[in-house]
């Protein structure tokens, strides 16, 4: 059989797949697209070679990338999507009742267009009437929005220092805050707590210049190197700790049990950012 | 708009991805003129509480000449790193910092007379030597001084071998001792260098086992020392990863523990290794040409305003911005942009085409670049900026 072995240039473990077949190769004006299926992980889809989503476990990363900001706002009903071109964390925004809008901002059609044949309960969401899909790079559309009425936006991108790194600079967090309302929810990917624990730390630095509550939350991807992800959220004045909502869409993952271990200890994120913590 | 650069798996053994997530982070946001400087600190941090770490005893000296830009010693001074110095400028400049002469020491075995007179007066007190004449104007200008006699080890397996110029052999070191009790100084210990970028582990047991005979020999000749100096010579990343500092460490700690006294005190004077891979150098390409097959691609930093040490055999990483259709590689040879021929930076570098106006990041250069820095050609010396 022959076998994927996945190059993320930082990672100090390299993934090695089997390939029972390629579905799918390609490459966009931005990045080469892959889709192959593996034995135990089904589909897989590849962005220059590094491992985005699988069939198999995907929930993981989509439901916690979304439900947290979505049960800590009180009422999100405007949405913003930046990267995630694949769908999933589109999906799962519209699992909540009260989701009036979507704006899906995707720099890459190309992977829309492959996710949309070869991932369909993945992109299911995308043609919803809600959804509004933006064809364009998501540090642009928050720079152009000028109104302040996002309740939610949301960061699934690639690598930070690639070209997704104009969605981690401080003035796109800047612009973020400026469309979001007063009770609006922030939260993007960072890194391996495992393997990158500084540029965590760096991000959690860089997005408290910017919003008066940051925090972090971990959750388990298997097919992430380090395992172990981080991701920042932020906002305007809610803790994101807190679950403000019933729980009532249906998950795998996710739960308001889960939200609430999903954090730090507090202890803990003391001595993370005091860069105390020595691993 | 961001810039689009060609990071690849060779350079994650170099570059630390929070140090170049933080340089990248800082061009996207500023205009900004190259050639400069940028040093990471969180880096410099990461490397201060590392290094002397797995050494008991042990003190860390920061040797100033690999990079006395003033932010960087300020931060390092903020961090309680000791310093190493060997001229009256470095001295000014550690004084107008407030660091306190307690925390200065000298391991320049040929000192200048003025460098004497400002340290006789501001209490800085430990003095490397290795000759009689040294004795000599150290009991002249600072009676009492602890002294320390440079030992000459092989250099062999460092890149920037150092020996050949100072340090003597086992007899005359123990002369230079017992003179130096004569004259009334403090004969406290020895020291050594393995030479800087030292990828040879087995420099510092030679140099230790050396290092024990002379110690031995004081002994006998009624000096009993308790300082070793180990000086520097840790080794960075610059275009194929190197011995860890925590291995090399555990050699020394392992032999020291083996040889000297309980109650030994270890000085360590690293350079390259505190400030070296927290640097990344940018520059602008200037120029390109070919020449019959050669492919010249120009800089706006070379030999003489930066990258003195390529001459010394020391070869850089580079990381291009390109844009994302320049999928073919070729052979470049690098070169400054004086009109010197002399300033060629690197021959056979695989790159992506960049344009003229792209940027080139240059890895691993914090340390003994902008310190070399000329004018030269009426280019300026470029400046640091600590992140």
């Amino acid at each position: 059989m022959i076998k994927f072995n996945e190059k993320a240039p930082y990672a100090p473990v390299e993934y090695l797949y089997d390939v029972e077949e390629i579905l799918y190769k390609g490459r966009s004006r931005f990045q080469e697209i892959i889709v192959i299926r593996n034995p135990y992980y089904g589909r897989m889809l590849l962005l220059d070679d590094v491992v985005q989503i699988t069939e198999r476990d995907e929930f993981f990363y989509h439901e916690m990338m979304t439900h947290i900001v979505m049960h800590s706002h009180p009422e999100p009903k405007k949405v913003v999507v930046i990267g995630g071109g694949d769908g999933g964390v589109v999906r799962e925004v519209l699992k909540h009742k009260t989701v009036e809008k979507v704006f899906f901002v995707e720099i890459d059609e190309e992977v829309i267009n492959v996710s949309r044949k070869f991932f369909p309960t993945v992109s299911a969401g995308m043609d919803d009437a809600r959804v509004e899909i933006k064809i364009m790079d998501g540090a642009d559309f928050v720079l152009n929005r000028k109104q302040a009425d996002i309740d939610a936006v949301i960061i699934d991108s690639t690598d930070i220092i690639g070209f997704a790194r104009s969605l981690f600079t401080t003035d796109f967090f800047n612009n973020v805050k400026n469309c979001l309302t007063k009770d609006g929810m922030f939260v993007t990917h960072t890194e391996s707590l495992h393997f990158h624990k500084d540029i965590v730390i760096e991000i959690q630095e860089v997005l408290k210049k910017v919003f008066p509550v940051v925090d972090l939350y971990t959750a388990p991807i298997a097919t992430y190197p380090g395992n172990w992800w981080a991701f920042a959220v932020a906002s305007k004045n809610l803790s994101p700790r807190e679950v403000r909502r019933r729980y009532d869409i249906s998950t795998k993952y996710y739960s308001d049990e889960i939200h609430r271990q999903a954090f730090m200890p507090i202890g803990m994120y003391e001595k993370l950012m005091q860069r105390k913590l020595e691993w | 708009m961001i810039k689009n650069f060609r990071i690849e798996k060779h350079h994650a053994g170099i570059v630390a991805k929070a140090t170049l997530f933080k340089c990248l982070r800082y061009l996207d946001k500023e205009v900004v003129e190259t050639p400069f400087l940028l040093i990471d600190g969180e880096k410099l941090r990461e490397k201060v509480s590392l290094i002397g770490r797995s050494i008991r005893n042990s003190t860390v000296f920061y040797a100033v000449k690999a990079n006395p830009d003033r932010e960087v010693i300020r931060f390092l001074h903020a961090l309680g790193t000791g310093f190493e110095i060997a001229s009256e400028g470095e001295l000014e400049l550690l004084l107008s910092i407030g660091v306190e002469p307690a925390k200065i020491i000298s391991s320049n075995p040929v000192k200048s007379l003025k460098f004497l007179k400002l340290a006789s007066t501001t209490g800085v007190n430990r003095f490397s030597f290795d000759s009689p004449d040294e004795v000599e104007k150290l009991a002249h200008h600072i009676p009492h001084c602890d002294v320390y006699v440079r030992l000459s080890v092989p250099n062999e397996g460092s890149e920037w071998p150092l020996s050949k110029k100072f340090g003597v052999e086992l007899d005359e070191a123990l002369a230079l001792l017992c003179r130096a009790r004569d004259r009334g100084l403090n004969p406290a210990g020895i020291t050594f260098h393995v030479g800087s970028q030292c990828t040879n582990i087995y420099n510092w047991n030679i140099a230790l086992e050396k290092a024990k005979t002379l110690w031995d020999m004081a002994e006998k000749s009624g000096i009993r020392l308790r300082l070793l100096n180990i000086g520097g010579g840790y080794p960075i990343a610059y275009t194929k990863s190197v011995v860890s500092i925590e291995s090399i460490e555990r050699n020394i700690n392992a032999l020291i523990y083996d040889k000297f006294p309980e109650d030994i005190t270890v000085h360590l004077e690293p350079g390259r290794a505190v400030v070296g891979d927290a640097g990344i150098f940018v520059t602008t390409v200037i120029g390109k040409a070919k020449r019959s097959d050669e492919n010249w691609l120009y800089i706006d930093v070379g030999v003489f305003n930066g990258l003195m040490e390529s001459v010394g055999g020391i070869k850089y990483s580079y990381i291009v911005e390109t844009s994302k259709q320049a999928r073919h590689k070729k052979q470049w040879t690098v070169a400054g942009p004086s009109c010197d021929s002399f300033d060629v930076i690197d021959k056979n570098v695989t790159l992506h085409e960049p344009q003229v106006g792209d940027i080139v990041l240059i890895l691993s250069s914090g340390a003994y670049t902008v310190s070399y820095a000329s004018e030269f050609n009426g280019f300026s010396i470029p400046k640091t900026i600590l992140i």
